[in-house]
């Protein structure tokens, strides 16, 4: 069999250990691992002197639960997740809307994202995106074309919209466009017919003045800010400047370990969680960058390889649903750190500061462990 | 293309992403490589440019104001001085609004209180986190509660900054000048050379003429603030700033007039009577102006940048105009102080002696003009001494226009003096082509008439006239009006000393400067001289000459408008005396001119007279 990358197969009748080895899969493992050192390594970098300095210690116990979780999801056979998929759904738009009721009681910075469990802030919208990638691998895993007819995935297609309308009314813009994004990325890559998707994604584009008319002032702003971030210089776009001055002066081989001049003199605003990659760019410069870049290509390109030697079309769909969200995150992400798009609070898989989304990418990549484990049929 | 199989029996799992793999890739590698290309061009294409820019966010310049030089009399008495002043400044962005704690601390009014705010808005649109000038010198008393309550008002600091400072009040005001913001004109062309908005430059006397010399040099400050404006003083920050951190500001140099200030005091005084007048005594031996008054006055220390509108407007209504320097901008007929130059004219070219007598029977027949007395069988040191215009029209007759000019002009009538002070004015000396160039012009003999004695249209400055005394008095040398002695550095080191200048050496020959001097101990000593008893002294021997000069009539609403003024009658004559003193061996030389006062013997000779010699007992005693 051949995949993108192929490795040498366990077999049996090798010892504990070299099975053990064979169970795992290396190259997600230590890719994912060593993004989330760099990303440690980055908000210490940021943190570190400043009122902010509890944020490493609190990063690194994410990292703890994410890893349990990452375990958890490889060793949870995910057909047994298939089945309660809808469930799962059901429950995190209930979630949604017990945020939305808690926020009309407490406003807070315009938004409200968080469900207050204990010491923890749940973000139900993180979950929502796990949960729509395996609604997507059960509705899509027919293979008779019958399935396929507008009259079968009118209904379930109009329940996946509910969590997305409702993390858009939070209001949370780039979270709801970037479940969009993954719904449609896992439609193109995984429908039998393409045709449907591409009517959808047109619909979807007239739909954008209706959505532009909903949007809060804040979110016109940033786009406006986008736009033109010299015209707004107090603002956001102040914060998109900044950034681009500090992803700039880190020139070819950046400023150095903790040397970013941008972030110790605070002229990045919230750089832990949606601006990391400033943080970054600026101490490490092009070279650094780079080796980011790279770094998710290759994750990229792993878990699309996991995908094809999947043993079924379910694992297959939840790896392309993963590397969709993965790559949007990334990019947009970074393009709105580079003033190529509006900010609008995409974190940066493994980097941004917060459990949420931590824990989220954790459980994702686990998944994918867990469809390459069982990629041979145990 | 790669291709993949889920197991080697069925086909693959998701054939579908098998066949869209490839445009799949393209996705990811174009939108990865996008970004790649961006940040090629912002880190490495424009790295240098971000690069700066980010330590521009950080460091900061500020400048360190320089001290502004001294203005001292020639004793080293402080005229223009700096003393501190305590500024409360607010920021905008840590201090938005005026709390009633602060205005209880200030015991603000109302209408301080908005005007606070109005500056912390204002500030707050420009640059919120700089700190702006909120309320200006409040005091010694103020600034301590403030201090003491600081801890609670953030955003709010008390700066202690000099402030120019005349501690003389309005002595010598016209001479020592004042300061004032700049336009933005003005700014616009001093650009590059260290002016802020707010500063004040000098705008009148001294502090104009010389501000480059007291102004000094500002020094620097580069600091590395964090985007709260928090000053941040770390090893990062000395990398950033690089270089030195202060480059201090250089004090400016001390100006040292020629100017006796206890002279310039007594001046003063005893010109207070008057609404209005000017006095210039000058050093014969070196043309260096002692006193020089111009009144009315102002106070510098209300001009400097904290005159109000109102008081403004009050001086610039005031019909004597107080900004226009009566010593040397203003120029007027010098009336019979302007006789010397046609008793020169007339004994250097021989038509004239010493002997010849003329009668005066109160009127002088060819123009038809009255005499101020029926002064009778005169020789020419007597009409000297009675000031007797009829025999001075007859010199004139002979003599011509011409000729009264070209003597005017070589004592340095009718061309500014060069001082270079407040825009010392020429005057006017007219000749015969003057009058044929005017519209319509016309020569006639009158203008010679009236120019023999001072009027018509002879106008001068009493710097003139008292630079011209001082050429008769010593013997024929005309210096420039001498007003800054030397420039002196912080510790008192003369960095410039100005020497005496010398304009030209007077062609009269001393025999005939001798009649005129002789004349003018008449005047004074002699009875039926104009200016006896009121110039007579016992204590030093003065010469001098009266004038009276008549003033042109006026309209009937200038009139009117003017007669406001207490003992100040636009229609009066000029009182005029010129002189110098002593006699036997001149050391000083003196111009008093009282405008619109009358008679020059009667009220310019008393005055000349107390200031001479309060010179001689207590000023010169002390050198």
């Amino acid at each position: 069999m051949k995949g993108l990358i192929d490795l040498p197969r366990a077999s049996i009748g090798v010892s504990r250990w070299r099975r053990f080895r064979a169970t795992i899969d290396w190259p997600l493992t230590i890719t994912v691992a060593l993004i989330t050192a760099i990303g440690l390594l980055n908000l210490y970098s940021a943190t570190q002197g400043t009122p902010h300095a509890s944020k490493f210690n609190s990063q690194v116990g994410w990292v703890v639960v994410g890893v349990v979780g990452f375990a958890i999801a490889t060793i949870v056979d995910y057909r047994a997740m298939l089945r309660v998929a809808w469930i799962g759904l059901g429950v995190v738009v209930v979630l949604l809307v017990v945020v939305q009721l808690l926020g009309r009681s407490a406003l807070a910075n315009g938004s409200t994202r968080w469900i207050k469990l204990g010491a923890f802030r749940l973000q139900p919208t993180e979950l929502a995106k796990l949960a729509v990638i395996m609604v997507l691998a059960r509705l899509l895993t027919p293979t008779d074309p019958g399935a396929y007819r507008w009259s079968n995935l009118a209904v379930p297609g109009v329940l996946l919209l509910v969590p997305v309308g409702l993390v858009a009314v939070q209001p949370d813009l780039g979270s709801a466009i970037l479940l969009v994004l993954v719904i449609l990325s896992v439609g193109y890559l995984a429908m039998p017919d393409i045709w449907p998707m591409v009517h959808v994604t047109l619909g979807g584009m007239l739909a954008i003045p209706v959505v532009w008319e909903t949007m809060h002032d804040y979110q016109k702003q940033r786009v406006f800010a986008f736009l033109d971030p010299a015209a707004d210089p107090t603002g956001s776009g102040l914060q998109i400047l900044q950034s681009i001055f500090a992803v700039g002066s880190g020139k070819l081989v950046g400023k150095g370990f903790m040397q970013g001049t941008q972030t110790h003199f605070k002229y990045l605003p919230e750089h832990w969680t949606d601006f990391p990659f400033s943080v970054w760019a600026e101490e490490w410069g092009f070279i650094g960058s780079i080796v980011l870049v790279i770094l998710y290509a290759f994750l990229l390109l792993w878990i699309l390889n996991v995908a094809l030697r999947s043993r079924d079309r379910a694992g297959a769909i939840i790896c392309v649903g993963v590397a969709a969200m993965t790559f949007w995150h990334v990019v947009v992400n970074i393009m709105m750190v580079l003033g190529l798009a509006p900010v609008v609070g995409v974190t940066l898989p493994f980097i941004s500061y917060g459990g949420s989304s931590l824990v989220t990418f954790f459980v994702a990549m686990g998944l994918v462990a867990s469809v390459s484990l069982r990629k041979h049929g145990y | 293309m790669m291709l993949s199989r889920g197991s080697a029996s069925a086909g693959p799992a998701l054939p579908e992403l098998t066949r869209r793999l490839r445009a799949a890739i393209f996705v990811i590698a174009g939108a990865l490589l996008l970004l790649v290309g961006r940040l090629w061009q912002l880190q490495v294409m424009r790295g240098d440019s971000y690069y700066q820019r980010t330590v521009s966010n950080v460091v900061k310049e500020r400048f360190l104001p320089s001290i502004r030089g001294r203005i001292v009399d020639r004793k080293g008495v402080s005229l223009a001085d700096n003393r501190p002043a305590f500024n409360l400044y607010v920021t905008p962005a840590t201090y938005p609004v005026v709390a009633p704690e602060l205005r209880r601390l200030l015991a603000l009014t109302d209408e301080d209180a908005d005007k606070i705010q109005d500056r912390v808005n204002a500030g707050a649109k420009h640059s919120a986190k700089s700190p702006v000038l909120a309320l200006e010198d409040i005091g010694h008393d103020k600034a301590i509660v403030i201090q003491q309550a600081v801890q609670h008002l953030p955003g709010i600091e008390i700066k202690e900054e000099a402030y120019r400072y005349y501690p003389q009040g309005d002595l010598a005001a016209h001479v020592i000048g004042y300061m004032t913001q700049m336009t933005a004109d003005e700014l616009e062309h001093s650009a590059g050379q260290g002016y802020d908005t707010s500063e004040l430059v000098g705008r009148y006397g001294i502090e104009a003429m010389f501000e480059n010399y007291l102004r000094g040099k500002k020094g620097k400050e580069r600091f590395a603030v964090d985007a709260q404006g928090r000053r941040i003083d770390d090893a990062m920050a000395a990398e950033l700033i690089q270089g030195d951190r202060v480059t201090d500001p250089v004090a400016g140099f001390d100006v040292m007039l020629t100017i006796d200030s206890r002279l310039q005091k007594v001046a003063e005084k005893a010109l207070a009577p008057y609404a209005a007048g000017a006095v210039a005594v000058i050093d014969v031996k070196t043309g260096r102006i002692l006193a020089l008054v111009s009144k009315p006055s102002f106070d510098p220390n209300t001009m400097t940048g904290h005159v109000t509108k109102a008081e403004l407007d009050l001086l610039n209504r005031d019909p004597r105009k107080p900004f226009i320097d009566k010593s040397l901008r203003a120029t007027y007929p010098p009336g019979s102080t302007f006789k010397f130059v046609t008793t020169f004219a007339a004994l250097e070219d021989g038509q004239a002696s010493e002997d010849e007598k003329i009668t005066c029977k109160g009127y002088y027949q060819p123009t038809n003009q009255d005499c101020d007395a029926e002064h009778g069988t005169l020789d020419l040191l007597g009409a000297i001494q009675k000031s007797c215009n009829v025999y001075f029209w007859n010199l004139a007759q002979r003599i011509g226009l011409d000729r009264l000019s070209d003597v005017a002009q070589e004592y340095g009538l009718g061309r500014p003096t060069g001082l270079g002070l407040n825009g010392d004015a020429a005057g006017r000396v007219p000749t015969r082509a003057w009058y044929e160039k005017r519209p319509g012009g016309k020569y006639m003999f009158g203008y010679a008439i009236n120019a023999a004695t001072g009027q018509g249209d002879v106008e001068v400055t009493v710097l003139q006239m008292a630079m011209a005394y001082t050429a008769i008095a010593n013997g024929g040398t005309l210096y420039f009006p001498q007003i800054v002695e030397r420039v002196l550095d912080g510790d008192g080191k003369t960095v410039i000393d100005y020497q005496p200048r010398v304009a030209a050496i007077m062609k009269t020959p001393p025999e005939i400067v001798d009649v005129w001097k002789r004349g003018l101990y008449k005047v004074v000593n002699e009875l039926g001289g104009t200016a006896n008893p009121y110039a007579t002294s016992s204590v030093v021997t003065i010469a001098g000459k009266t004038g009276t000069a008549e003033v042109k009539s006026k309209t009937r609403r200038e009139r009117i408008e003017e007669r406001t003024m207490e003992g100040w009658h636009p229609t009066n004559a000029h009182a005029w005396f010129a002189g110098f003193a002593p006699y036997e061996d001149p050391e000083i030389a003196i111009v008093v001119f009282v405008e619109h006062g009358g008679s020059g013997g009667k009220v310019a000779g008393p005055i000349a007279k107390q200031i001479v010699e309060a010179y001689f007992t207590k000023i010169k005693e002390s050198k």
